[in-house]
């Protein structure tokens, strides 16, 4: 009898293993202030030090996507920017702000990768290579997204109506990082049409995403096509990160939030 | 009210002094050189870090201001922030307009690639972005023309 249940047992087991190692383990939604989270390990477990945790809720707060993405040169991926402490500690990427000297919020911002490190730095190396490690935040996601006003996915937060509200100010440049520009003549919004019958075409707004991108972060790099209608947009891709995706999987609201893009009312 | 630790450090020298001094008098030819050479090693061995620690500081020094001095007075800089600061413009140029740009992002590319580390990486990637805007927006304009 215990051998018939062992070997039921071992049956499923190994069925279960078959099954998920077919299909894939299906993914965590992550938690609002987890939502935009990006783990950056190009050399740090190389040297034996946990990898960078890097939260966009808070920085994404302060700076519009740009100064961060076309001025300071961060990649749009994880791991793209190969960022080396020595580059944090010459004032690059990171240490563009990271440098001790400069105030956001009304405190200094800590210092990163200094050139020569002891055992005192080890309390300001954790903060950001804290990975699997319990480290406390200076900055507490409840506190912040209390008076922000919500939505429904994503980091659980609308944060183009906060901007309009006043309620967060991204700044658009970075003194001594980003040159003097001229501001942008907008574009028109534009209607796309949704492949799926009866489903509400996309409209897009050209001026609501270079509030945040400017041209250069997505042209051509993301959106190739310079004729609309020539590129054939899917959900399949735009899932896998191409294209609208690059954002809208990772750090803008995600694409379950269907109606913010499928948004021009259906006629009968 | 003199502070503890100044008094400590006082006594602990003038113990020192005091031994130093006994053995040197009475002290065996053997327990004399140990001495005389423990307190040499320990006199160069404060001199040499003293100055790595000086070294160190006034290179840092020079290293940030040689950067910033560096990165305002270099030409290549001036051009960069020249061309990259027209992305927002870059609809409403011509088309012999943005050739030139395209031109002037190529010329100052090898000169980026001379720079150190960190910021070449940097500014490559930002003058590949703007660049890559420029080309992109010739094409539309060229395929409007069309």
């Amino acid at each position: 009898m215990n051998r018939k249940i062992f070997t039921a047992l071992l049956l499923v087991l190994v069925f279960c293993g078959l099954a998920l190692s077919q299909t894939g383990v299906k993914k965590k939604r992550p938690l609002p202030y987890e939502y935009g989270r990006v783990i950056i390990n190009n050399y740090s477990e190389r040297t034996d030090i946990a990898p960078v945790v890097f939260e966009h809720w808070i920085h994404r707060s302060m700076f519009t996507c740009r100064v961060c993405h076309v001025d300071i040169g961060f990649a749009m991926k994880a791991g793209g920017t190969d960022i080396k402490a020595a580059d944090n500690a010459h004032g690059y990427y990171c240490g563009a702000c990271h440098n001790g000297k400069m105030v956001a919020e009304g405190k200094t911002v800590f210092a990163a990768c200094s050139r020569r490190a002891n055992m005192d730095d080890e309390k300001r190396c954790v903060r950001c290579h804290s990975y699997g490690q319990k480290v406390a935040s200076d900055f507490d996601f409840f506190q912040f997204s209390q008076p922000l006003p919500k939505e429904r996915f994503g980091n659980g937060l609308d944060w183009e109506k906060s901007e309009e509200l006043g309620l967060i100010k991204p700044a658009t440049s970075l003194p001594g990082v980003s040159g003097a520009r001229n501001s942008l003549a907008v574009q028109k919004d534009f209607a796309l049409n949704a492949k799926v019958e009866g489903m509400p075409d996309i409209i897009f707004s050209h001026k609501k995403h270079t509030v945040w991108n400017g041209c250069e972060l997505c042209h051509p790099d993301i959106f190739i096509g310079v004729k609309r209608g020539t590129v054939k947009y899917s959900m399949v891709d735009i899932s896998q990160g191409k294209s609208c995706g690059a954002c809208h999987t990772t750090v803008a609201f995600p694409l379950t939030d269907c109606q913010r893009c499928h948004s021009k009312p259906v006629q009968p | 009210m003199v502070p503890t630790a100044m008094v400590f450090k006082a006594k602990l020298w003038t113990q020192l002094a005091t031994i130093f001094k006994r053995t040197i008098r009475k002290g065996t030819p053997f327990k004399q050189t140990v001495v005389a050479a423990v307190l040499f090693m320990g006199l160069a061995a404060w001199c040499c870090e003293r100055a790595v620690h000086e070294v160190s500081a006034l290179a840092g020094q020079a290293d940030t201001a040689r950067q910033s001095s560096q990165e305002s007075s270099e030409s290549w800089r001036t051009e960069f922030d020249n061309i990259c600061a027209k992305t927002e413009d870059a609809m409403t140029f011509s088309q012999e307009e943005l050739t030139d740009l395209i031109r002037r992002c190529d010329s100052l590319q090898p000169q980026i690639e001379k720079l150190d580390e960190s910021r070449k990486k940097v500014y490559l990637e930002r003058l590949r972005k703007c660049r890559g805007l420029y080309a992109y927006v010739l094409d539309a304009k060229k395929k409007d023309k069309k």
